[in-house]
């Protein structure tokens, strides 16, 4: 398997010989910085033409197909709409808050987009407490949304925002532990050395057996309500308050909303790929050594994708499929069925690794 | 088999003790209220009383106020709650005060607007010159009237809401409210407490209108009020006016009429459901609802030209014969398309426990609030009312063929829903009974050019896709109506929105409302 | 679900949910129903009774039914029909009102049929034409009577068109003379054979006579270059016929499937 640290080491000593520390350092910065930035543009706007697709598929059409063929350029038509659009803001809303709220959003859907695997060595933010440094900056974007809800002075807005504070708050409860149960497993808060582990020993969901396999579940039903997507989608729910928290929002302000919302999705199907599924770990068979080399020969990075979209199919087909929950439903869901069995599972995994019952 | 009616002339002093005394006797249904300009005998309301729970028997008080500047008539809120709603609108259009209302304000009209605009006299475009540009105001004051000693009105004044209260506007301009509905609904969280209708956004005066046009015309209104029901509200103006002029219609006819009525439900029906799951957020069998109503539109298009606005009942026939193809295509919607999709509808949303947890007992009605609402069709059939009117008074074919009236008991949202469900499956049935055995005839009968209705008050009704569709009639025989009034089938749903609604959630508001199943255009004539 | 046990309610739940999961991914896979509308203009045929746009249909001599006798005008509920006629002096000295204009304003109708039914002389029906979408809203108002147009002379007085169903009227024109009220209920195949025989007659001669008008409307608009309005109306009565001719041969195709 590349290692991609290896061409960052080699770019990072080719550019100190011939330029000082600092300057290096800044350069280095600016690159990773662009390189997010774009990563997270080019994923967005794909992932809105793959919901668009596949939810005109489950829906009997055909979805867009008029720009591009098969419709491919019309997402980049979107954006350019989107970006070319007034931004307005409404009589007696707070200014700053309102103006500051979707950069929050999009700030902590950035940082967390910047905790994923891509590659061996290919990963922007490593930490020893990755796990934990990812779900904090994760809930940074429920500020930006209870800010959204407050600052536009319209009560769709507050009462969306409410509804995304109860609902984001509980869910992270849910994650938290589900990713708990899995660390439980891999022995490291590091992304890099649980990536590494499972391409080492295999991945967790099949160490874990059924235990991993409830936890992945589970995770994924948190994660979908924590990027408030349907059938959790309340803090929106455009047939009750129109579009909720974002409604007062207009040109690349809600834009910003609409990116973060559909990377939120993305970076969730990535963490579930990271931690259930081995991330950029090939799928590999003890004893079968020639099927072995050709898994091992794909790239890590076409292995990680695969594993995003796959996840990514199963949240779109549950969303396509689902009528929305109503917030005592959301609640009840939360505190009556997910946080008790991701306790009991996180006890049942603590079991399974102390007795060696894992593979 | 005249639709001819003769009311009771009451004196408003004796209107309320009649009314009371009617409804003990049995007729409990406040089925229609018409207000109407008789000239020199004044203004008055006719009151359509129904048996609701044996024949359906029907009895029609006249009452006429005593003075012309100033009419007043005892309000009958008290008897039954659709008369709130009814004593507006008839208030708004003639200015008759009804005393001792709680909340005579106007119900479609701006609150700005200047005299009352049914009144045979009233001059609606000097009076109201300037178009206001403005917002409207819309007004938070009830006023209630009440005479004094003197026989002079007194205004008593109360807020629609309390003081504190948090009030959302929902609507006029909002995605599940099916049209421009403008419902200001008071909140505490996200509970609903209070919810004030506000109605008149497209209204159009049809009625008013319809008495500059001569009959034949008036029929291209109806298909833009109840668009779901544009055969059903055309068949049921046809047939009062036909009966009045006693026109016998061919057999042909009666059975195509009532295929189209039924194809019409199932069309209604399904739209229904499509928009029910899109307000729950269920996008998808939206679309699944939407791919399987394509078929009856196409349908429609092949015999009658038209899709949503047909034009396809004439007075005395149809406007056309059936198309060669029909008789296939509707076989191949009711023995294929409509069973494989009703199965897929129960599979991906009435089995959902999401959906089963937000309608079991959300927004329940019982018995004897339908009844005293006037909510007919699957609202009432849900709460256990049998009211469907094919069956109490039969019209066109539907003597003639076996369904079963699909009642409920609970009368929650899901009730609601399974009723209109189960009512598909209903008119599949009784389009399977008729489609082979459509008689032969002359599907036009021969009318003269132009067409008088004998003078006199005529009254008929068919089962609506959303309830009971009457046709009030006043001819003073002339090529035009005099007075021509349609009972809503949604205006009494709106009203019980309040009743309903009140201390379930904002996401039940809009379960709620979905299963009531109201459509806009036909509250606002 | 609120008196189910704890377990029972989840366990069903879940069941209910994997049914819904089961309808849309078997749904993933069959033919989806999007019209693909511009492209699939020749394919998708406007049923023949469908209410696009008031036409005067004319003949092979471009002329029409009209007399000009204006009920349609006083029928019509919203005012979109204006009757302009004028007297004539015919070779026998008799004055006689003849139609000058058929002003439609296709802006105003509301095609609830009024004029149709009312014309007695069948002179205007419906097309099923549905690309009526122009920039400007003077465009909408059409004049019905072709160029140069004229009244036909009635060869047979005693043939009155049905006023009642004029759009049933190529069912009614059968080629044996069967009585149109003896409709059968189921009809046979031949039967249907037979009607579509007569549309399709019935169609190519409407291309027939577009055709003929056109050819004509140039002509006219040859003689006269300057003149940008007869150009206009030629170009116009070319696409009409155009139009008209590709109904024909459908019309054929479907007969050649039958």
């Amino acid at each position: 398997m590349f290692d991609f640290s290896i061409f960052t080491k080699w770019l990072d000593a080719l550019m100190l010989s011939v330029m000082p520390e600092w300057l290096t350092l800044i350069i280095e910065c600016v690159l990773v910085a662009l390189g997010i930035i774009t990563l997270y543009a080019i994923f967005a706007m794909v992932m809105i033409y793959v919901e668009r697709k596949f939810c005109a598929f489950v829906q009997c059409r055909l979805g867009p197909d008029r720009v591009g063929p098969w419709g491919t350029i019309q997402v980049v038509c979107d954006v350019l709409k989107m970006l070319t659009k007034e931004i307005f803001s409404p009589r007696k809303t707070d200014r700053f808050l309102h103006g500051l709220a979707p950069f929050l959003v999009i700030t902590a859907s950035m940082t967390t987009f910047a905790c994923l695997p891509w590659n061996k060595g290919a990963q922007i933010l490593d930490f020893n407490v990755g796990v934990f440094f990812f779900l904090a900056v994760g809930s940074i974007g429920v500020v930006g949304i209870l800010l959204a809800g407050w600052s536009a002075n319209n009560k769709y807005s507050i009462i969306g925002a409410m509804r995304a504070g109860a609902q984001i708050i509980s869910y992270e409860l849910s994650i938290g532990i589900t990713m708990l149960t899995m660390i439980c497993l891999a022995g490291t808060m590091s992304f890099s050395e649980i990536c590494q582990a499972q391409a080492d020993g295999g991945w967790f969901i099949f160490r874990g057996h059924i235990v991993a396999v409830a936890a992945f579940i589970l995770y994924l039903i948190a994660g979908n309500a924590e990027c408030n997507r349907g059938p959790f989608d309340l803090p929106e729910s455009e047939s009750e308050l129109t579009a909720g928290y974002h409604t007062e929002y207009s040109g690349m302000d809600f834009g910003y909303y609409y990116l973060a919302e559909y990377l939120n999705l993305f970076i969730c199907a990535g963490m579930a790929s990271t931690i259930f599924l081995g991330g950029w770990a090939p799928f590999v068979i003890p004893g079968l050594d020639g099927f072995n080399e050709i898994m091992t020969m794909i790239p890590g990075f076409v292995w990680f994708l695969g594993k995003v979209f796959f996840v990514l199919f199963l949240l779109l087909w549950e969303r396509w499929t689902f009528p929305r929950l109503r917030i005592d439903q959301i609640l009840k869901l939360e505190w009556k069925y997910l946080v008790p069995i991701s306790m009991v599972l996180l006890v049942l995994m603590a079991l399974c690794v102390s007795f060696g019952l894992t593979f | 088999m005249s639709n001819q009616i003769t009311p009771i002339v009451v004196t408003p002093a004796e209107l309320h003790d009649k009314l009371a005394a009617l409804k003990a006797e049995g007729y409990d249904l406040l089925e229609c209220l018409t207000g109407c300009d008789w000239g020199e005998e004044g203004l008055g309301v006719v009151y359509s009383l129904t048996k609701s729970s044996t024949t359906f028997e029907m009895t029609h008080i006249k009452c006429v106020a005593e003075s012309k500047e100033q009419p007043t008539l005892p309000t009958a809120c008290d008897l039954w709650d659709i008369a709130n709603i009814y004593e507006r609108e008839v208030y708004d259009f003639y200015g008759i005060i009804f005393l001792g209302h709680p909340d005579m304000r106007r119900l479609f009209l701006r609150e700005d607007w200047v005299g009352f605009p049914f009144r045979k006299d009233d001059e609606p475009e000097t009076k109201n010159a300037e178009v206001p540009a403005g917002n409207e105001e819309i007004s938070d004051t009830r006023h209630k009237y009440t005479l004094d000693a003197e026989g002079n009105l007194q205004c008593e004044d109360s807020p629609v809401f309390e003081e504190d209260a948090y009030v959302v506007n929902i609507g006029p301009q909002h995605p599940s409210t099916h049209g421009v509905l403008h419902l200001r609904t008071a909140i505490e969280g996200e509970k609903v407490k209070q919810i004030d209708p506000h109605l008149g956004y497209i209204h159009r005066g049809i009625e008013k209108i319809s008495e500059s046009l001569t009959y034949p015309q008036t029929l291209a209104l109806t298909d833009r009020m109840d668009y779901l029901g544009a055969m059903q509200t055309r068949h049921a103006l046809c047939m009062c006016i036909e009966q009045a002029m006693g026109i016998q219609v061919s057999e042909r006819v009666q059975v195509i009429r009532t295929i189209m009525d039924e194809l019409q439900r199932i069309d209604s029906h399904i739209l229904f459901f499509s928009c029910l799951c899109q307000d729950l957020g269920a996008t998808t069998a939206f679309l699944y609802g939407f791919r399987d109503r394509e078929e009856i539109l196409k349908i429609f298009e092949k015999t009658t030209g038209g899709r949503l606005i047909i034009n396809y009942n004439m007075i005395g026939g149809v406007a056309h014969d059936l198309h060669p193809d029909f008789v296939e295509d509707v076989k191949h919607f009711i023995n294929e398309t409509m069973p494989k999709g009703l199965k897929e509808y129960h599979s991906i949303f009435t089995g959902n426990v999401i959906f089963r947890d937000r309608s079991i007992g959300v927004g329940p009605l019982t018995r004897e609030q339908v009844i005293s609402y006037g909510c007919t069709g699957g609202t009432g059939r849900a709460a256990g009312w049998a009211c469907d009117v094919r069956k109490h008074r039969p019209y066109a074919a539907y003597d003639k063929v076996n369904f079963n009236e699909i009642t409920f008991e609970s009368g929650d949202s899901m009730d609601r829903y399974m009723v209109r469900l189960k009512e598909i499956e209903e008119s599949c049935e009784i389009i399977r009974q008729l489609i082979d055995n459509i008689p032969e005839g002359p599907i036009q009968e021969k009318m003269k050019p132009i067409i008088k209705v004998p003078e006199g008050c005529y009254y008929s009704s068919v089962e609506g896709s959303r309830g009971i569709l009457g046709v009030y009639l006043e001819s003073k025989g002339d090529k035009s109506p005099y007075r021509l009034h349609y009972r809503s089938t949604g205006l009494p749903l709106v009203a019980a929105l309040d009743e309903a609604c009140r201390d379930y959630l904002i996401a039940d508001l809009i379960t709620i409302g979905g299963t009531m199943d109201y459509i806009i255009p036909d509250i606002d004539r | 679900m609120a008196n189910k046990t704890y377990f029972a309610g989840l366990v069903g739940g879940i069941k209910s949910l994997c049914t819904g999961l089961g309808v849309t991914f078997r749904e993933l896979w069959t033919p989806k129903v999007t019209e693909r509308y511009p492209e699939n203009r020749k394919e998708n045929i406007i049923p023949e009774r469908f209410r696009g746009t008031l036409v005067m249909p004319h003949n092979e001599n471009n002329e029409h039914k009209c007399i000009g006798c204006g009920i349609c005008q006083m029928q019509c509920p919203n005012d979109s029909i204006e009757v302009v006629t004028e007297m004539v002096e015919t070779e026998d000295g008799k004055k006689k009102k003849i139609l000058k204009q058929h002003i439609y304003d296709q802006g105003k109708c509301m095609y609830c049929m009024i004029c149709t039914r009312a014309c007695p002389q069948g002179a205007i029906e419906f097309a099923p034409e549905y690309e009526c979408a122009v920039f400007d809203r003077q465009a909408l108002v059409k004049t019905l009577n072709q160029p140069g147009s004229k009244c036909a002379e009635k060869p047979k007085p005693a043939k009155p068109a049905a006023p009642a169903a004029p759009a049933a009227k190529p069912a009614a024109a059968e080629p044996n003379g069967a009585a149109p009220a003896a409709t059968p209920v189921a009809p046979a195949a031949d039967d249907k054979k037979a009607k579509m025989e007569a549309a399709a007659k019935k169609a190519e001669e409407n291309a027939a006579a577009a055709k003929a008008a056109a050819e004509e409307a140039l002509k006219a608009a040859e003689a006269a270059p300057e003149d940008a309005a007869l150009k206009a109306a030629a170009e116009e009565a070319q696409a009409k016929a155009a139009k008209l001719a590709t109904v024909a041969a459908n019309f054929q195709k479907k007969l050649a499937e039958m």
